[in-house]
């Protein structure tokens, strides 16, 4: 598969320069071993076009900035390994995020003003003591909380869902999965009606179409779709017990 | 001159990642007002990496039991190889366990005691108390005498930014993402905040404060093959030492670790080795029982760092279009353990090397990790040479790690500094009024205004920014890498030379117009080559072996001679730093024999570029 | 939240829009495996059929069945139409932009739904006005329109077996694969279930 002429069709835009309209641009680029498309936009950039935007941070698949549509599907361009894609490739921003330039959205307001809408922190109206021992956890309380604060904001799971594109408010599967994080955590004292008030609405929890693109396009593989039928149900009960 | 936006606060602090942010907090909760600024998001900073663990001698875990304060000490200037401030160390180490409960009350779901007897991957069976289940567990890393490593599964250091970020969220404390500080504003005397590029329009801000904080984090990319995130390039120390007054601090420390993965260089963390993983050469022997008998895989990363280049050297390395490289061993932990414990790595594996490490060996080479040296501060993080600015965390030379850093202290390090160097920085802003010349605020706009225009004109010249960064990385590479001497560091200082003054004639392709990834990149590459020359030259002047500077001419530690600091100073218009050193300050443990590494007498002798023992 | 809404609307009103939707949804899924399996009485034969028609009759449950059927189709639709936005060519385009099954599936629930409205329309007038079901007028109805009924059993099975699995997957009392597999199996069943029946009115029609 390597040695083969790629041709990448990639969204241009610079929302800064008046003149400037959005359009597709053709590079063409020689494979090379284990190539992924981090390496391919940096290629670009260093040897084409060095007006080309888009962002990487860790390139480790850990930090969650390198969402974009790669042949229609949100994915992380840093593990996107060339050598699975036709040699005609795709790339678009992600949808629903404001657009900085070309490939680069701003995933960090949207996904700042969730964490404010749900109060994403620990309540509770403990003090630490420093002198004191740590409270004790079940360690598999631990890893479930865990398991849901494993998302990475990358916003994949908002670009693919339905709901998102049409409401924008709606909190998506990310962020109805951060508040199944503080659910779960003990040492959160909000009760379910508290979480009510927040989510308990068609912008949270009943605005979910079930569609599922987010847990589909999870590249975190997170268990999308039982985090949000877990909040359903809760929120379900919570609202039909008064 | 265009009209830009001047930004008035108490704290500024640049850098949102655990050091910036964990600072930003006690700040704020001191009641004062806090401006951070970062290159992305809070939650996408390098940090979030850090999947291995923080160390607190909290003695919870069976193998950790008996652990405390003075144990940390011991290991962390062992580690350090006598080359850290001890004083620093101490504070440190009785403070971590403060640091991991308080993470703990605001919400990390650090991993747990269960109790009860388990077999560790070596065969020896050990029993967890019953007394301590549910208490906060450690793992074994490399260079500690007890398990002290916390952690939560694979993730720790994403926990820890989500839990900080979440509570600099919930105290509202303002955060500028995709803002770059691209110069220090001072009057010579004391530090009046930055000058920054927003990264989203490209305009110029000046941030005005009382105090000024740098938690930039390190500078990895300078190296071409780094295992850092790829917005590590040293700009909070380079803006501190184009001050001129500023010194950077033992910058020719750089850590090697000892597990990149070829050829993405992406780390696999020291866990997958503290939980029993085997380095194996091309005959798949493991071969680290015949260097360290005592610690094996376990010894601090600048030894199995020099012993695996040793080993490739003697012509056990596994040949590959990308050089010779090693193996590392962990199938035989088991799909279970791999697929909870260490799912972060076989995901790594499986993404971006197409093998799955519970049948297949991973492919392993020394890579660029960590910078011991930064901007030096005293204990209190104030920084030398400037009034009201302060550093911490890699961007800093606290010096909590000397010539080498342990794992699990660097996102110790980041929190624990955070708390004390925060809790200086809003004791010492409580005391400053605000003075300072419209003037002086507006000049250091025009400066960088004008420095941004002769790039977009290419005034000076033509040069192309990457390719000056791709060429630096490589001499880097080449001459200042694990083994260094004196004829490969002197050809490294003479081309990076040479390639400092062609980064004084870049010009960009582009019309830098916005957010210009070209200009972004324009602007800091001379200072990138800056501090390249600052590790290259001091490497070059230190004429001993210490931690991870290894010299082949001079293969011995010499604490006669070398007990001290370097200093790196950049004089306005200078082709070389100036270079000072300071007394290292040892109050309780004095220089003796690391246990581990070439001069250990619990070495075996078989040493090609090692000395005798240092005792 | 503007103020009006936030004075104006119960904050249960979602929930209890989400809850009516599901349950209308269910309650016609029932309905039309049921309804199916009725009408697969004709492969016993022309007189049992006639007879299962006449004790429906006689116990008064079609008259309670169909217009509470009726009730909850339009409860249905109601709740249903506030998922359709006001500007329709966002599906549209979000699905052609991001290629996803299940985005695909749902848009054609869609449409299947606007086609069952109408087909339904046509189908409930048809045997109103035809009052009582008996096998020779049934066979008449199918003879002649054999293509409408196949499309409307399509049509309505797929409507139904999607969105029984939506609704178990939305909920998660199941695991969304095994779900998937069940509303398929159960489908394909009526499916084969409605085509055989349709089969047998067919041949009646030559016999008659």
């Amino acid at each position: 598969m390597a040695n083969r002429q790629l041709t990448f069709n990639i969204f241009r835009y610079n929302p800064t320069n008046p003149k400037d309209k959005p359009h597709m641009q053709t590079y063409q680029l020689q494979e090379t071993e284990g190539m992924t498309i981090f390496v391919a936009l940096n290629m670009i950039r260093e040897e084409q076009d060095p007006s080309l935007m888009f962002d990487f941070v860790c390139r480790a698949a850990i930090c969650g900035s390198c969402g974009m549509l790669i042949n229609g599907k949100p994915r992380l361009a840093c593990r996107t390994l060339t050598k699975d894609l036709p040699p005609e490739i795709t790339l678009l921003p992600l949808p629903v995020f404001k657009l900085i330039g070309d490939l680069s959205v701003d995933t960090g307001t949207w996904f700042r003003h969730i964490s404010l809408k749900t109060e994403a922190w620990i309540h509770t109206d403990k003090e630490f003591d420093p002198r004191a021992q740590e409270e004790r956890m079940d360690n598999k309380t631990a890893y479930d909380i865990y398991e849901a604060e494993r998302c990475i904001e990358c916003g994949c799971c908002i670009a693919g869902c339905l709901t998102a594109n049409l409401r924008p408010e709606f909190l998506g599967a990310a962020g109805l999965n951060r508040v199944a994080r503080f659910m779960v955590d003990p040492r959160d004292k909000r009760s379910a009606k508290d979480y009510f008030e927040v989510i308990g609405s068609d912008e949270g929890t009943f605005g979910c179409y079930g569609l599922m693109a987010c847990e589909d396009n999870c590249p975190m593989e997170l268990p999308l779709q039982q985090q949000l039928a877990f909040v359903r149900r809760k929120m379900a009960w919570a609202g039909l017990k008064r | 001159m265009m009209n830009h936006h001047v930004h008035v606060t108490d704290v500024l602090v640049i850098g949102a990642g655990l050091a910036g942010e964990r600072a930003a907090i006690e700040a704020s909760l001191a009641g004062l007002d806090v401006t951070v600024l970062s290159l992305v998001p809070p939650r996408r900073s390098h940090s979030t990496a850090a999947q291995g663990g923080m160390q607190a001698s909290l003695g919870n875990c069976a193998m950790g039991q008996g652990d405390n304060p003075d144990i940390h000490f011991e290991d962390t200037v062992k580690g350090s190889d006598w080359g850290c401030d001890q004083d620093v160390a101490r504070l440190f180490c009785e403070t971590a366990p403060i640091a991991v409960r308080q993470m703990a009350h605001w919400g990390v779901p650090w991993s747990r005691v269960v109790a009860g007897k388990r077999k560790l991957p070596s065969g020896k069976v050990i029993e967890e108390p019953a007394e301590n289940e549910g208490l906060i567990t450690a793992r074994d890393f490399g260079g500690t005498a007890k398990w002290r490593t916390c952690y939560t599964a694979d993730g720790t250091g994403h926990t820890l930014q989500y839990t900080m970020d979440s509570v600099v969220i919930k105290l509202g404390i303002t955060v500028h993402d995709r803002m770059e500080a691209i110069s220090l504003i001072h009057d010579g005397e004391k530090c009046l905040g930055a000058v920054a590029r927003c990264l989203r329009t490209g305009n110029l801000v000046a941030y005005v404060a009382k105090s000024t904080v740098i938690a930039t984090g390190g500078y990895g990319r300078l190296y071409t093959a780094s295992t850092n995130a790829v917005i590590n390039e040293g700009t909070g120390m380079s803006i501190a030492l184009d001050t001129g007054l500023v010194p950077l601090g033992n910058m020719e420390a750089v850590q090697f670790h000892p597990t990149g993965l070829v050829p993405v260089w992406i780390l696999i963390t020291e866990g997958a080795r503290g939980d029993g993983g085997y380095l194996l050469d091309k005959n798949l022997h493991r071969f680290m029982p015949d260097y360290e008998p005592k610690k094996k895989e376990l010894a601090s990363r600048d030894v199995v760092s020099r012993r695996m280049i040793q080993h490739i050297r003697k012509g056990y390395g596994v040949d590959s279009p990308y050089g010779p490289h090693l193996w590392l061993d962990i199938r035989h932990l088991g799909a279970k353990h791999i697929n909870t414990n260490l799912r972060e790595i076989a995901n790594i594996c499986r993404n971006f090397r197409g093998i799955d490490p519970v049948k297949e060996l991973i492919p392993v080479r020394p890579t660029q990790h960590y910078s011991m040296g930064g901007v030096r501060t005293n204990i209190d993080g104030k920084v030398y040479g400037l009034k009201n600015l302060f550093a911490l965390g890699e961007a800093a030379c606290w010096d909590l790690h000397g010539f080498n850093r342990l794992g699990g202290n660097s996102l110790a390090e980041t929190i624990v500094s955070g708390m004390i160097v925060g809790r200086k920085v809003a004791e010492h802003t409580q005391g400053v009024t605000l003075e300072y010349s419209g003037k002086l605020i507006q000049d250091n706009l025009a400066q960088q205004e004008e420095r941004i225009n002769n790039l977009i004109r290419g005034k000076n010249g033509k040069e192309n920014p990457y390719k000056l960064r791709n060429e630096m990385g490589q001499v880097l590479m080449d001459y200042v890498g694990i083994f260094r001497n004196e004829q490969g560091l002197k050809t490294a200082v003479a081309k990076l030379q040479e390639l400092h003054a062609r980064a004084q004639k870049i010009g960009l392709q582009t019309d830098g117009r916005g957010p210009s990834p070209e200009l972004s990149q324009a602007l800091r590459v001379p200072g990138m080559i800056r501090l390249a020359l600052c590790i290259a030259y001091g490497a070059l002047q230190r004429k001993e072996s210490r931690g991870s500077h290894a010299r082949e001419d001079y293969p011995k530690r010499d604490d006669v001679n070398w007990l001290k600091r370097t200093l790196a100073y950049w004089p306005e218009g200078a082709e070389l730093p100036k270079l000072d050193y300071e007394p290292v300050k040892i109050t309780e443990l004095p220089p003796g024999d690391r246990g581990y590494g070439e001069s250990s007498a619990s070495s075996t002798q078989d040493q090609p570029a090692g000395g005798g023992n240092n005792g | 939240m503007s103020l009006v809404r936030t004075l104006g609307k119960n904050p249960r009103c979602d929930l209890y829009l989400d809850l009516a939707q599901m349950i209308s949804g269910i309650l016609l899924v029932g309905f039309l495996w049921t309804h199916m399996l009725f009408v697969a009485v004709i492969l016993l034969g022309p007189a049992t059929y006639d007879s299962f028609a006449r004790f429906l009759d006689d116990y008064y449950l079609s008259y309670i069945g169909i217009p509470f059927i009726g009730l909850v189709a339009l409860v249905h639709v109601i709740t249903v139409c506030r998922r359709i936005p006001s500007r329709y060519q966002e599906l549209w385009e979000h699905a052609k932009l991001v290629r996803h099954t299940d985005t695909w599936t749902w848009l054609f629930q869609l449409v299947t739904a606007l086609g069952i409205v109408i087909l339904v329309m046509i189908h409930v007038w048809s045997v109103l006005t035809g009052w009582p079901i008996e096998a020779v007028k049934s066979t008449e109805r199918m003879t002649s329109f054999w293509w409408f009924y196949i499309a409307l059993l399509l049509l309505g099975e797929y409507h139904a077996g999607f969105g029984l699995y939506r609704i178990f997957v939305k909920w998660g009392w199941i695991k969304r694969k095994t779900i998937g597999w069940v509303t398929k199996t159960i489908t394909i069943i009526i499916v084969g279930l409605g085509l055989a029946a349709l089969w047998a009115f067919l041949q009646l029609g030559g016999a008659v």
